[in-house]
């Protein structure tokens, strides 16, 4: 059993002992729940209503720091979701589109936007009664969400969201005001500096469970209003809330690419940072929120504003203190933050004491060069749903493949990185390194050439399979039987071709091995041919849509570029060691309008009569 | 006997051009040879079962066969100069 599971074994057990105990309590728990349920719906609405509008948005803003902070500000005061935007800025900057700096200021800007809630919930939620507008935002929400029409849902789950954050505010309202007439907490209140330090403690653990410092906020707020806290402890509360924030960064960049982590990172230290830049003046700072409430016409003893104004104030010093060098920020991360996931494929032929005999250093990058491809057989296998022991069995493939009962869920992005780009680096900067360290007979260095271009035919092959793994998840079991068949034609030709190239790797490598690809590279072209054949008979016939169809031969089209890649690849790590044999399978290799001919004789059956 | 050495040394020295052909027509003859084995297995299991369920899959894998064959003798021709038939 996982740490995972006993905590919330845990965590359920308390409740319902709570619940059992305490009818307010469950009053308070349901408010809490209700608000994280909106903030939930909030965040899928603006997921169908932005259709691309906030990545573009983001896209723009990255030239100037004060663009990102004010994008990190605006679309998290809009969305009331720091987290919704933090992981499309994390996803931006794994994928480089923008850089890490700009990353940076977004994230500094959504730990300003993300104080808007605290004046929110302060100045309206608990002062007008809006559970009465609660009810007609639902009635309202859902009618839009039976609509079919896209936005309409999305307007729905928008306004289903805020309909539910009201009625959770309101719940936790009522329920600690009647948790006031029997228990009180605020007689656990703590001064001094192990006050400090407790609460801020609590204030992240809550965060850490209940995963939003919204929600947070609102508990210490909502708490605050019925006198179950001080307003000391109010304050630790929240900066404990804004280090939960990090925690739940921290965790969430842990399986993010290397631009997230450091993104990660980024968040994690600059909260930390302004959490002790606050601890260590939390007087000047309450100092400074007594004059700016009182500049505001705030009165003395409304700690409600005077906490969302603290709140505001501690996360702009913070913000005020990192500005300035988010620049060396993202230089010190890029530098140091290097992670090496323990998943990170290394290249366990390239020596340097191979660059000594160019004869070593050939057969050292081929077998590289292998174990490369040996990598993306074992990607491209899993992205058809396949095993690798059913491919290299005798297994008949076509069973296999219609047997599929689910599209194996698989983070190509992921492995590519770790598995395919890693290994391919290392392969190219070791020729780069060899050219460099001494005389390469030429004929080697064209070996090299080769080994090079057949490394880059596997990268580019696995690229496609991304493409492909998309649509099959999406489309690869269909219940369609015309589409599903397609769809098993594809997976068989791919699975065909890898159980081909592993048979032959397996032989006793002959004087015509890699001239037996030839025929698989027929067997390609005659696909592609018949493929759009049947297509087009399907459309004709109503099996499918056009546009199902047109996912199809693009889908087709992508395993035709990976079969052909793969042929290439195979053909230069199969081809034979002696330079006269090598010659000689040039000279009887196929060419392109060979292929087609080829190809077409046996579409036509002419090779069942000649 | 040294003087001998070196001469044969010359000699396939300016007949190297010479050698790199013999050696490329004795690898096309070894690739034909291959390939003409293979040919006549994969005929071989479809006169056994013409109807077999990868028929399709093997008649590709003849023609490729075939069409390899016929440019290997074409370049033997060329190489050897000799305008008649080859039995590879």
């Amino acid at each position: 059993m996982s740490i995972r599971t006993v905590v919330l074994a845990v965590l359920l057990g308390v409740l319902a002992w709570g619940f059992w105990q305490s009818g307010d309590f469950t009053e308070i728990a349901a408010g809490v729940a209700i608000f994280l349920f909106g903030m939930m719906s909030l965040e899928q609405g603006f997921r169908t209503f932005t259709g691309g509008t906030l990545e573009t948005l983001l896209e723009a803003s990255t030239n100037r720091l004060w663009k990102s902070v004010g994008f990190g500000i605006a679309s998290t005061t809009l969305m009331q979701s720091s987290t919704l935007v933090s992981l499309v800025t994390i996803s931006f900057v794994s994928a480089q589109m923008i850089p890490l700096a700009s990353g940076i200021g977004v994230v500094l800007g959504t730990n300003l936007g993300t104080t808007t809630g605290a004046w929110l919930i302060a100045g309206l939620g608990l002062r007008v009664n809006i559970s009465a507008y609660a009810m007609p935002l639902l009635v309202f929400a859902i009618v839009l969400m039976f609509q079919r029409n896209k936005m309409a849902k999305g307007v729905g789950s928008i306004l289903l969201g805020v309909g539910f954050l009201f009625l959770g505010i309101h719940y936790m309202k009522e329920g600690f005001d009647a948790f006031q007439e029997t228990f009180d907490l605020a007689a656990y209140s703590m001064e001094g500096m192990a006050g400090l330090l407790v609460y801020i403690g609590i204030g992240m653990l809550i965060t850490v469970i209940m995963q939003s410092s919204h929600a947070t906020l609102l508990v210490v707020i909502t708490a605050l209003a019925a006198g179950q806290v001080t307003y000391e402890n109010g304050l630790a509360l929240a900066i404990g809330a804004n280090l939960g924030t990090a925690v739940t960064t921290a965790l969430g960049g842990m399986t993010a690419h290397l631009g997230g982590k450091r993104l990660a990172v980024a968040h994690v230290v600059f909260n930390v940072t302004t959490a002790l830049v606050a601890v260590m003046f939390m007087d000047w700072l309450r100092l400074g929120v007594d004059f700016g409430g009182n500049l505001l016409g705030f009165a003395e003893d409304d700690f409600l504003l005077r906490l969302a104004l603290f709140h505001t104030l501690f996360n702009l010093l913070g913000v005020l203190i990192f500005a300035p060098f988010t620049k060396q920020l993202a230089s010190l991360l890029e530098r140091h933050v290097t992670f090496v996931s323990k998943r990170t494929v290394k290249p366990q032929f390239l020596h340097k004491d191979a660059f000594k005999v160019p004869e070593v250093t050939v057969a050292a990058v081929r077998k590289e060069v292998w174990h490369l491809y040996e990598n993306a057989f074992a990607l491209i296998t899993h992205g058809l749903s396949l095993r690798r022991t059913v491919v290299r069995s005798e297994q008949s493939l076509s069973d296999a493949v219609a047997r599929t009962q689910r599209i194996m869920p698989l983070d190509i992005d992921d492995d590519y990185e770790q598995r395919i780009k890693s290994l391919q680096s290392a392969i190219v900067e070791f020729i780069s390194e060899s050219g460099a360290s001494g005389d390469i007979p030429a004929a080697a260095t064209e070996q090299l050439y080769e080994l090079r271009h057949a490394s880059q035919n596997i990268v580019l092959a696995v690229k496609d399979m991304k493409h492909l793994h998309k649509n099959l998840g999406r489309q690869g079991l269909s219940r369609n039987r015309a589409i599903r068949e397609r769809y098993d034609e594809i997976r068989l030709l791919l699975a065909g071709l890898l159980r081909e190239i592993e048979q032959l790797r397996q032989e006793e490598p002959g004087a015509s091995t890699v001239l037996a690809l030839d025929a698989y590279k027929v067997r390609v072209e005659r696909f592609y041919r018949e493929f759009s054949v049947r297509l087009e008979a399907s459309i004709r016939e109503r099996r499918m849509r056009g546009a199902e169809a047109t996912s199809l031969m693009n889908d087709a089209g992508y395993a035709y570029d990976i079969a052909r890649m793969l042929i290439e690849a195979a053909q230069i790590l199969l081809v034979a060691k002696e330079k006269e044999v090598r010659l000689a399978q040039s000279q009887l290799a196929l060419s392109d309008e060979e292929i087609e001919a080829a190809a077409e004789r046996v579409s036509s059956g002419e090779e069942r009569t000649s | 006997m040294k003087t001998k050495k070196l001469l044969s040394r010359l000699r396939d020295f300016l007949d190297a051009e010479r050698t790199d052909q013999e050696r490329e027509v004795d690898s096309i003859r070894q690739v034909l040879r291959e390939l003409r084995e293979k040919q006549r297995k994969f005929q071989a299991k479809l006169d056994d079962n013409p109807e077999r369920d990868d028929r399709e899959e093997i008649e590709g894998k003849l023609q490729a066969i075939r069409t390899q064959r016929q440019k290997g003798v074409e370049r033997l021709r060329v190489l050897t100069g000799r305008q008649d038939g080859f039995k590879d």
